[in-house]
């Protein structure tokens, strides 16, 4: 009978309840969607950096090798030499590596030198492994590779022909070399979505009319004999390490700081992406606390309304208590119009969420690169989601005293 | 305890506002007979209203004892005295005698409600309001409509007779119910009320500040006088 009550007297006042929860609503999904872009990025940062327990590279900024080598933000400051690398992908600890070699670009794209062990054991998120979409790995000395966005975005088939262009920005393209696409990877998420992988040994060879950022009019492609020429690359951007036994990862990381044939470093993704995300986090938790505020300021709302219409609704309450109501009764009418007023938000703010996500995501992922993956409510909004119901309920209990007060007070 | 004859019975009671003004209602006798129709008069702000709470059990007294059908309710607890009220007594106000976002049958079983139909099925008091609608001239698909927002004055006060008698009540507590009626509906009013109420057997105590209606009752009583305070 009480919920009978409740529901007709709210819908007796659908304008101001309506409002009520809307703003309820709002605030509910303002929370519910910034917390889903910040696990969202951070899953999709964290996800990056699942291959591998060191990163090598020349000596640089911890964060910056790691944006470089692992993200490709930023430029590298300077190569190691292939020896060296050797030296570390031949140690005995070593399980395997991943050469890593930047500098090219196309179109957008940045070119990733590298080895077929890149598809074998570059890890993101939870173990996933790469996996091509069209197409296979890289076979021929001109073959390459794109991530899912190079190829919908340039929309590039299998067996197109493509032209890298040297270093990052560059007009002057390495043209005498065409490359044809042979596979196709499929979405990750990840940055290497947006890569144009190729082979070691090409870079090498388009290479070879260069020298430091200019071409050299005597060699031309066609004084090149691919088989007489020594492929071996000379120098690498970076190398991704994973060591066999987890509890030896500082011992190789000391080691490579120690290196005495040449000045290298080793990072620890993870460690090393948790530095960079304290930085982010205080923006996080800003964020987080704006939101919140937003939903107390909301919930007051709601307290302001069922309040307001209290001294309306004084002949309403003595009426109920006449025919039999007790003050009890009036005070879960007031409790239960509450709650219907929240339970209607957080249904409300569930199903505005869930449609953002699927018209929303899509968009972040094409314009950002954050590929947030779909979820229904997780076990912690269901758990924000409770704490925003017993709060909405406590503080309507002021509210509901009120009334149970005024009912005692009041007859005819 | 003899059984008496009383169907409301007021002994010694005084009744004080908790807060500033000094009002104050003193009763040392007031009796009611069964099948007894009585008027209580009283100037606006003399305690009519007052003594309808707590005859209905809503105020608690000071001091006294108040008997209905010879059930002491200043003796209940106030969840007893809820349910009592509900079960034995039949309210009809001046005004705001209905619910306006309910249907008129979901205000006229309210009582019901709050009784939780004493184990009898909706259905049944839902005949007996229909039954009682067409005694009082009120058209079934008028009962059953959604709101009872759009209800004539006429309609919302024969509706607020429906509900004081839809649970089989004692008596009846009238707290002027005709002053917001002319003359002539005044008359039709109280002889649909009085009618009911015979066919029923209950008892009405009315109060009211119009004298000129005191020829219905049977019984006359001026509060300036049974309230020993004044």
């Amino acid at each position: 009978m009480i919920i009978h009550l409740a529901i007709k007297s709210l819908l007796n006042r659908k304008l101001t309840i309506a409002l009520t929860i809307i703003s309820l609503m709002l605030s509910i999904s303002l929370f519910l969607s910034i917390d889903t872009l910040r696990l969202g990025a951070k899953k999709s940062f964290f996800g990056n950096v699942k291959s591998g327990d060191l990163i090598l590279g020349s000596r640089s900024g911890e964060i910056q090798l790691l944006l470089y080598s692992l993200f490709q933000i930023g430029s590298p400051t300077n190569n190691i030499s292939w020896e060296s690398y050797k030296d570390f992908a031949e140690h005995s600890e070593v399980s395997w590596t991943i050469p890593i070699s930047l500098g090219d670009s196309h179109k957008q794209f940045r070119v990733l030198g590298t080895n077929n062990q890149y598809f074998r054991y570059f890890n993101y998120r939870n173990k996933k492994q790469l996996e091509f979409e069209n197409g296979e790995k890289l076979n021929d000395m001109f073959d390459v590779v794109i991530g899912s966005d190079v190829a919908k975005t340039l929309n590039y088939r299998l067996n197109d022909s493509i032209v890298i262009a040297h270093g990052i920005s560059s007009q002057s393209l390495h043209d005498e070399f065409p490359f044809k696409v042979k596979g196709i990877l499929k979405k990750t998420g990840t940055s290497t979505d947006r890569l144009v992988i190729v082979s070691l040994e090409a870079l090498e060879i388009i290479h070879k009319d260069w020298k430091t950022g200019s071409r050299i009019p005597s060699v031309k492609k066609t004084n090149i004999e691919l088989e007489k020429e020594d492929l071996k690359p000379k120098e690498i951007t970076a190398a991704i390490i994973k060591i066999k036994s987890p509890i030896k990862i500082f011992k190789i990381q000391r080691e490579i700081n120690d290196y005495e044939k040449e000045s290298l470093q080793a990072v620890i993704p993870g460690i090393a992406l948790s530095k960079l995300w304290e930085i982010v986090s205080i923006t996080e938790n800003i964020m987080l606390s704006i939101t919140t505020m937003v939903i107390v300021s909301s919930l007051i709302g709601l307290i302001a309304i069922l309040y307001s219409t209290l001294s309306n609704r004084r002949k309403e309450m003595a009426l109920l208590r006449i025919v039999g109501a007790s003050p009890k009764n009036i005070f879960s009418l007031l409790l239960m119009e509450a709650l219907i007023i929240s339970i209607c938000s957080i249904v409300a703010s569930i199903l505005l969420t869930q449609l953002l996500s699927i018209i929303v995501f899509p968009i972040l992922d094409q314009k950002f690169g954050i590929y947030l993956e779909y979820k229904f409510i997780s076990i912690k909004d269901f758990y924000f989601l409770m704490v925003v119901l017993f709060t909405s309920v406590v503080v309507s209990i002021f509210p509901a005293l009120q009334a149970y007060k005024n009912s005692i007070n009041d007859g005819i | 305890m003899s059984i008496t004859n009383n169907i409301l019975e007021v002994n010694n009671l005084l009744f004080k506002w908790r807060k500033t003004n000094n009002f104050k209602l003193k009763i040392n006798k007031l009796a009611i007979k069964k099948k007894k129709r009585v008027i209580l008069l009283g100037a606006s702000g003399s305690g009519k209203s007052t003594l309808l709470n707590l005859i209905s059990g809503i105020l608690e007294p000071n001091k006294g004892i108040i008997k209905i059908n010879d059930t002491c309710i200043t003796a209940l607890s106030s969840k007893q005295k809820d349910l009592f009220r509900t079960e034995n007594l039949g309210v009809i106000f001046q005004q705001f005698n209905i619910i306006e976002y309910l249907s008129p049958i979901t205000n006229i079983l309210l009582p019901c409600y709050f009784s939780l139909f004493k184990n009898k099925k909706i259905s049944f008091y839902r005949e007996r309001a229909a039954d009682l609608g067409k005694k009082l001239g009120i058209e079934k698909d008028v009962l059953f409509q959604k709101k009872a927002k759009n209800l004539s004055v006429g309609q919302q006060q024969r509706i607020a007779i429906i509900r004081a008698l839809i649970n089989f009540p004692k008596i009846i507590l009238a707290d002027e119910p005709t002053s917001a009626l002319d003359y002539k509906n005044k008359e039709k009013f109280l002889n649909l009320l009085f009618d009911m109420c015979e066919q029923e057997n209950i008892s009405i105590f009315m109060v009211s500040h119009d004298n000129l209606i005191t020829k219905y009752f049977d019984d006359v009583l001026l509060l300036e006088k049974i309230n020993e305070a004044s």
